[in-house]
């Protein structure tokens, strides 16, 4: 009978291990599709800060197409360098 | 066929309220933020009434909320964030009311307009921003030098800095409008493809509808998620510096 009860409370062990298990990787799941969600703003999100720093800029000092580009190029850099920032977390996030 | 836009038409409730020349009328998106406001303080309301050892579905579904948001806090900001454990849960659970209450028919989804979501990311942007000037000081600044680089590059790598750190409110605001607009534009689309479709071709675009539902939930949660997610993120950039 003894033997019986330690099979049944270990049967539960491992039930629930097994529960926890699977709740963990349908979360992990739901973070992963999220991270995607967050690249691609990312991206176009410093691309258009940049133009319209630019073109702010360009207002002030009246130099009409010069710093519109230069400014959507740094954007550009700095939207590459936030999804790689956010890439290289995610990465680390899952070591 | 119906417009796929008229959803999110803000119009009046009630008399036009005017305050030195600003029309601070209630509307349709007041009702729903207000409605949102009631239906989360009646669930936390009633599921921290009884507190009970062994708890029950109200009581579970709170626990399990704040659990949530307390291990995505000290997940990703540390134990220097907890003080900011209030702000994040109402952030989470008002932006996640919002977007849920959203999916009920003939509702309206208060965070499917840019200025609701700016503004919740501007409010954010600047109190990180004060945060961090507040315990670290002119330090602060450092996060737009970054270690290492060599004095000619400096100028053009801390303009790309900056860029990146005005970006910020900007990709987190255009990111919930567009995923809650874009959603519920495609909904009332295959909508209206199964009026215009009828009774012999409206069965594939309504089985369309129906799986896009439960996209939709699915994308409600995690909007909401990732908003409390990344806010947690500049506040860990805020407080522990390390560039």
């Amino acid at each position: 009978m003894s033997d019986l009860e330690d099979l049944k409370t270990r049967l539960k062990i491992a039930k629930s291990k097994l529960k926890n298990k699977q709740s963990e990787n349908s979360t992990k799941k739901g973070i992963f599709l999220g991270n995607a969600f967050k690249l691609g703003t990312e991206l176009v999100a410093a691309v258009g800060v940049g133009t319209i720093i630019g073109f702010i800029l360009d207002n002030w000092f009246g130099t009409k197409p010069l710093l519109i580009i230069i400014f959507f190029l740094f954007g550009s850099v700095a939207g590459i360098l936030n999804v790689f920032r956010a890439a290289k977390k995610m990465q680390n996030d899952r070591n | 066929m119906a417009n796929p836009m008229h959803q999110f038409q803000v119009h009046k409730i009630g008399p036009k309220i005017e305050i030195s020349g600003i029309d601070l009328s209630f509307t349709n998106a007041s009702l729903f933020m207000l409605f949102s406001g009631i239906t989360i303080t009646l669930i936390l309301f009633l599921g921290t009434r009884e507190k009970k050892l062994i708890p029950g579905k109200m009581q579970l579904m709170s626990e399990m909320l704040y659990n949530f948001i307390s291990k995505m806090i000290s997940d990703t900001a540390g134990k220097k964030a907890k003080p900011y454990f209030p702000f994040i849960f109402s952030l989470f659970i008002f932006i996640l009311a919002c977007n849920m209450i959203g999916m009920l028919p003939y509702s309206f989804t208060v965070t499917s307009h840019i200025i609701v979501t700016l503004t919740f990311a501007l409010f954010i942007f600047v109190g990180v921003t004060i945060l961090g000037f507040i315990t670290h000081g002119f330090k602060y600044l450092k996060i737009f030098v970054p270690s290492g680089v060599p004095l000619v590059l400096l100028p053009i790598i801390s303009v790309i800095e900056i860029i990146s750190y005005l970006s910020r409110p900007v990709s987190l605001s255009v990111r919930l409008f567009a995923n809650m607009m874009a959603g519920h534009t495609m909904l009332k689309v295959f909508g209206g493809f199964v009026v215009s479709l009828g009774l012999i071709g409206g069965w594939l675009p309504l089985s369309f509808s129906v799986a896009l539902t439960g996209l939709e939930i699915l994308v409600a949660f995690l909007q909401a998620y990732v908003f409390a997610i990344l806010t947690c993120i500049y506040l860990n950039d805020a407080l522990n510096l390390h560039h």
